[in-house]
């Protein structure tokens, strides 16, 4: 696209050539956006058919000896950690569309510092487990939940920090332009990302509710 | 793919054509196949389960060849017919050569129907033959009548068996890299890395393993079952005639899984229980030092592997109290 | 990976106030010493590598499991993956996520360096991805091909043996991995890539970087398989079965994590496919207008990003079993080793139509080309893959009937496995109509599609052997159920691959490929394929079990016939490697600007393509396929050359 600039040699287009493409653009990112989505439920849901296989085939009698528990002091707080960290990106979205980028900034950033506290609270709770990742098929799968969970907790505290650092980029560098607002292609888009990236950030937050759930409370 | 028409009179006779060398060509094909190849179809007739599974491979394959042989004329008829050299008309085009509605129904009705037809009859067979000899895991769903009593009565050591008594015979598999190994729960529970079995008899393998999966291949009695640690993998049988046959390993299971065989018969009755009662004999110091008779074995978590944690708290039980008299679900 | 916006969205230059000069070449792109090539990523991959070698050894060597074992899976297991991030940090794929940390976004979209470096490269280029991805490919190939002349050199004689045991073992799990691992590849990345956005009428792909993200990472993933080698091999086949999976030495990690990165390749080559088909067809391209390729790539695109993770997934709990010692497939601490059977089938039998599929595609674009006559039935064709990519998610228990689960799911599965020749069966309705009073031309390409109808006739005729339990009891796990999968995957994919690499290298290359070597090629490998595999249906049914060193005397006829006919075929390789080297390098003949006289959009532009693709987004007026339609309008309108409101419409 904006081509000349950028890439020498190519022909410019028409400003209708141009907003198909631009529009183009706009739904890859919805697009994309969903069918992360479901790239990720599919890599969850292997965790959670493993967890419901172990526990129905209850090998050895090996399930869950004496019902043993991750510490759920920490199970609380990374899961109400997340949770806030959705809130936040799902707010901060509400609040960009109504168009107070400030309000987004703030909830974007908190939801990051929120994210990387949920994170390191995760990794540390590993080294105060009360069992062996092999002594029973609980302990095994809530071993692979916790790395699925650091893996969602640094892509979600990614995402966000780049969404942000772009809006803030976006105003800095494209003069007289509101992120929130602007016809701008790069705001444009930004907007696009933000929405694909709160959608996840409510969708990691539901599937880490019932995560939570199967390996907390149940 | 014979149904084909189009409007145009013309053309029809292409297929009317190849039509008449497909009915032909099928119908000698399975004839010379059900005459000089059908018999010899593996994996023989040893058992009744044997032949009706070469009887189901026949019947697959006499329904595959007029596929077969309906895609090969119909392609070479085109290539023949239908090459740019050759063929002096215009290629065929317009609507019609975009879309026919009748082609395209009738053509999915057909493979839908023979499809349905073919689950349908797979369905039955393995209905009707007890699973067919394949491995049906602890809880068979297919099974002939008296098997769960003679299952629970091997397990309890009270089975019996003599000739002409009718029962079924339970035979165990234990699989290990990288041999197999036969006990006989009917005759004291010895081990045996001889597998004989009694004619006319229906028999109940029960296949598990002591490491990792093998898949008992008893091929000429038409049984395969995976040998998995901690499961108790049932296949019937039914044996006929005396006869020897040849069991091989068929699940990778390691170095030496290519030379995990041994050679096996079926005995008449009574030179079966003669072979039994004697080997009971003969064997009964080894047996007595065998874990009891279970379903599966599990070795103990600090056996030879070695247990993962040293430090013996958390260790798992030791798996013989657990499985010592029932068989897991 | 994040979904944002991966390319630039200037509206134009001079209104956003970038003038030329201003623009910062990245690292990529700098001159020389200075820039990130394939040799930076061996660099960094190497001391990645030995880095992870050492905080592996450094978290873990304490352990006494590890001290007693003398063998450090957490060491292997973290050399590796930094080996892997550095690999792709040198060559420059983790600089944009990195910058994305500041706020920047995928605005300076890299046009490549334009000389021979530009291949060597991390290219945002679809053109440039897809020439790439036919070295990888073929470099791929011909591993595994080696690899299966030794299995074949091994079976000659059953008593005197050339390997041992241990070694066979090895290479037929590394074979088996190996073209899996690559078959799922050879068309969606190196034809995929390349021609998608180009049949679309796209200018560009979605997710330039998450498309050279995945090449990049399907290199290293090469890399970490083969690593399993060194590492001691694994004995476990492709399947990995898991108790001789924990039991297995280090080269396991290898398999296991080869997998997981691979299959991370697969996801986002996938993703990025899907996304580019669904938002950048040109427009008036709708659904019923989709080139048939493209469909298939849709197929295939869903399945890639659908069942993948499961197996990425999978392979991320073997790992953890082998690293931190949790019990997912160890039966004796409360896992299973069924959990593996499932998750690696419920990826594995998807796999399977992911290999499948793409050669359909191939099949349907071609045929009406070299028949010359619409293509018979289109919706038919889109219909039966997506059917056949729907109901692929429902059959994976039939890997698993002699496994001794669920006995009374049997009837489902066999049910939903043999539904499954319906939307197969679409395919060949579409073929056989499509040569109906056809005006057929024997060039090269037609040749490998006839053959794969040829070949997949019986693959799947045989699949349907194999979906029948009592039939399944004989021949599941033989020569029969081997030889099945060689036919569709080999017979049919690596056939749909060759007919692709003939009809579309001179595209590609601007370079015809050799008629007459090529006609040796398709012969030898036609006809050696057949008498390779076919005999192997016989032995199978005869009782030889697969993955075996050594087999019943009476099979060694059968066994050499296929053996020195396999000889001929991996010969006929090396035709197709001399007619490549001599049609491009040591007499290239220039090609046609369409030598196939195809209506297809991506012949309707300049050769060799522009980075651009299309000077101007072309519009589709029209159903494809309509050859010898008189009057029938052109498939495209490029516009007029001179846009109204660009007066310049090449700047310098």
């Amino acid at each position: 696209m904006s081509n000349s600039a950028i890439q020498s040699g190519q022909p410019s287009l028409s400003n209708e050539e141009r907003e198909y493409e631009m529009r183009a653009l706009i739904s890859s990112i919805w697009t994309g956006g969903r069918l992360f989505i479901g790239i990720y439920t599919f890599m969850l849901a292997s965790l959670v058919f493993s967890y419901f296989y172990l526990r129905s085939s209850d090998t050895g009698l090996l399930w869950r000896p004496d019902h043993v528990t991750a510490p759920r002091a920490f199970g609380f707080l990374i899961f109400g950690l997340s949770l806030v960290t959705g809130l936040l990106a799902y707010v901060g979205r509400k609040r960009l569309v109504m168009g107070s980028f400030q309000d987004f900034s703030v909830a974007a950033w908190s939801g990051v510092v929120t994210g990387l506290i949920a994170l390191l609270l995760q990794i540390i709770e590993l080294s105060h487990l009360s069992f062996y990742p092999g002594s029973s098929g609980y302990a095994s799968t809530f071993i692979g939940f916790a790395v699925m969970n650091i893996v969602s907790l640094v892509i979600s505290a990614y995402w966000l920090e780049t969404t942000v650092a772009r809006g803030m980029r976006i105003r800095r560098e494209v003069e007289g332009e509101n992120p929130e607002f602007s016809s701008n292609p790069r705001a444009r888009a930004f907007r696009a990302d933000v929405a694909a990236m709160s959608y996840f950030q409510v969708f990691l937050t539901l599937a880490g509710a019932l995560l939570f759930a199967m390996f907390y409370l149940m | 793919m014979t149904n084909k028409s189009t409007n145009s009179t013309g053309q029809v006779h292409h297929l009317r054509r190849m039509a008449v060398v497909w009915v032909i060509a099928s119908i000698i094909g399975d004839i010379l196949f059900s005459i000089f190849v059908a018999p010899h179809v593996p994996p023989g007739r040893l058992t009744e389960t044997a032949a009706k599974d070469q009887t189901d491979f026949n019947i697959l394959f006499e329904m595959a060849l007029p596929v077969l042989f309906g895609v090969w004329i119909y392609l070479s008829y085109a290539l023949y017919f239908w090459g740019d050299k050759r063929n002096s008309d215009v290629a065929f085009s317009g609507d019609a050569a975009r879309s026919n509605m009748k082609t395209q129904v009738s053509w999915m009705v057909i493979t839908s129907v023979t499809v349905l037809f073919l689950a349908g009859f797979g369905t039955w067979a393995l209905v009707v033959d007890h699973g067919s000899g394949g491995g049906q895991g602890p809880n068979p769903a297919f099974t002939p009548s008296g098997s769960l009593k003679a299952e629970t009565a091997a397990l309890l050591g009270k089975a019996t068996w003599s000739p002409g008594s009718k029962n079924i015979l339970p035979v165990q598999v234990i699989g290990q890299q990288w041999k197999f190994t036969y006990r006989y729960p009917t005759f004291g529970g010895f081990e045996s890395s001889q597998l004989y079995l009694p004619a006319d008899t229906t028999i109940a393998f029960n296949v598990t393993s002591l490491d990792v999966i093998h898949s008992f291949w008893a091929y000429q009695l038409g049984v395969k079952a995976d040998a998995n640690p901690q499961v108790n993998d049932v296949a019937f049988t039914t044996t006929k005639d005396p006869g020897s046959f040849i069991v091989r390993c068929s699940e990778l299971c390691g170095i030496w899984h290519g030379a995990m065989y041994n050679n096996g018969a079926v005995l008449s009755q009574s030179a079966f229980e003669n072979w039994a009662t004697t080997t009971e004999a003969a064997n009964a110091a080894n047996t007595a030092l065998l874990p009891a008779f279970a379903w599966t074995y599990v070795p103990d978590a600090n056996g030879a592997a070695g247990g993962y944690y040293p430090d013996g708290t958390l260790t798992p039980y030791s798996p013989s109290e657990v499985y010592g008299s029932k068989q897991p679900s | 990976m994040t979904i944002s916006d991966e390319r630039s969205t200037e509206v134009s230059g001079p209104v956003s106030g970038h003038p030329h000069n201003t623009r910062k070449l990245s690292w990529t792109q700098r001159p020389g010493l200075l820039s990130q090539n394939l040799l930076t990523a061996i660099v960094f991959g190497v001391i990645g590598y030995l880095i992870g070698h050492w905080f592996g050894n450094y978290l873990a060597s304490g352990y006494s499991y590890i001290a007693n074992s003398g063998q450090n899976s957490i060491a292997n297991t973290l050399a590796l993956a930094f080996g892997v991030v550095g690999w792709l940090g040198g060559i420059g794929a983790l600089n944009y996520p990195f910058a994305k940390l500041f706020g920047v976004d995928g605005l300076e979209e890299e046009s490549p360096v334009d000389n021979w470096s530009k291949y060597f490269r991390y290219s945002l280029d679809h053109k440039i991805v897809g020439l790439q991805y036919v070295v990888g490919v073929l470099l791929f190939m011909f591993t595994g091909g080696l690899l299966a002349m030794a299995i074949r050199t091994e079976l000659l004689n059953p008593t005197t043996h050339i390997f041992s045991p241990d070694v066979y073992i090895k290479i037929v799990s590394e074979h088996g991995t190996i073209m899996m691992m690559m078959a799922t590849s050879i068309i969606v990345g190196p034809l995929g890539n390349y021609f998608v956005p180009l049949m679309i009428g796209a200018r560009r792909m979605a997710f330039p970087r998450i498309e050279a993200l995945s090449f990049w990472i399907f290199t290293a993933g090469y890399m970490v398989i083969f690593s399993a080698l060194p590492y001691g091999g694994f004995p476990t086949g492709w399947t990995g079965y898991a108790p001789l999976q924990t039991q297995a030495g280090p080269g396991m990690v290898s398999y296991l994590l080869g997998f997981a990165v691979i299959g991370l390749g697969m996801i986002l080559a996938g993703f990025n496919q899907a996304v580019t088909i669904i938002n950048y067809r040109a427009p008036g391209m709708t659904w019923s207008r989709v080139p048939v390729f493209v469909w298939s790539i849709l197929a295939t695109a869903a399945l890639l990003t659908l069942a993948t993770p499961v197996l990425f997934a999978g392979g991320l709990f073997g790992l953890l079993d082998k690293t931190v010692q949790t019990a997912f497939y160890v039966d004796e601490h409360g896992g299973s080793s069924y959990l593996w059977q499932n998750l690696f089938w419920f990826f594995g039998h998807p796999e399977v139509y992911i290999m499948a599929l793409p050669g359909f595609g191939i099949a349907g674009e071609l045929l009406p080309v070299f028949c010359r006559r619409p293509l018979f039935a289109y919706k038919v064709s889109a219909a039966g893959m997506i059917g056949v990519a729907l109901l692929s998610f429902f059959v994976w228990q039939h890997h698993l009937f002699q496994s001794g689960i669920n006995p009374d799911m049997r009837p489902l599965f066999m049910l939903t496995t043999e539904l499954i020749s319906i939307p197969t069966g679409f395919i060949y309705l579409v073929g056989m109509g499509t040569l109906y009073r056809a005006k057929i031309r024997f060039e090269l390409p037609m040749l490998f599609v006839l053959a794969l109808f040829f070949n997949f006739l019986i693959g799947g005729v045989t699949g349907v052997f194999l979906s029948d339990v009592p039939v399944n009891v004989t021949v599941h796990g033989g020569f029969f159920v081997l030889s099945h999968f060689h036919y569709t995957i080999m017979g049919g994919l690596l056939f749909a691959f060759m007919a692709g690499l003939y009809y579309w290298l001179p595209k590609m290359t601007g370079k015809m490929m050799n008629k007459k070597i090529g006609k040796v090629h398709f012969w030898l490998m036609f006809v050696f394929f057949n008498l390779t595999f076919f005999p192997m249906f016989i032995i199978g049914l005869l009782g030889q079990p697969r993955r075996v060193f050594t087999y019943a005397t009476n099979l060694q006829g059968l066994n050499d016939f296929s053996s020195i006919s396999a000889f001929i075929l991996g010969f006929s390789f090396l035709v197709f490697f001399f007619n490549l080297v001599y049609s491009m390098w040591i007499k290239p003949e220039v090609a046609p600007a369409n030598p196939w006289e195809s209506l297809g959009l991506e012949w309707q532009t300049a050769t060799p393509v522009p980075s651009y693709n299309f000077e101007r987004i072309p519009v589709i007026m029209t159903e494809p396929y309509r050859y010898s339609e008189e009057g029938a309008p052109a498939f495209a309108d490029f516009g007029p050359k001179d846009a109204p409101d660009s007066p310049t419409h090449t700047m310098a």
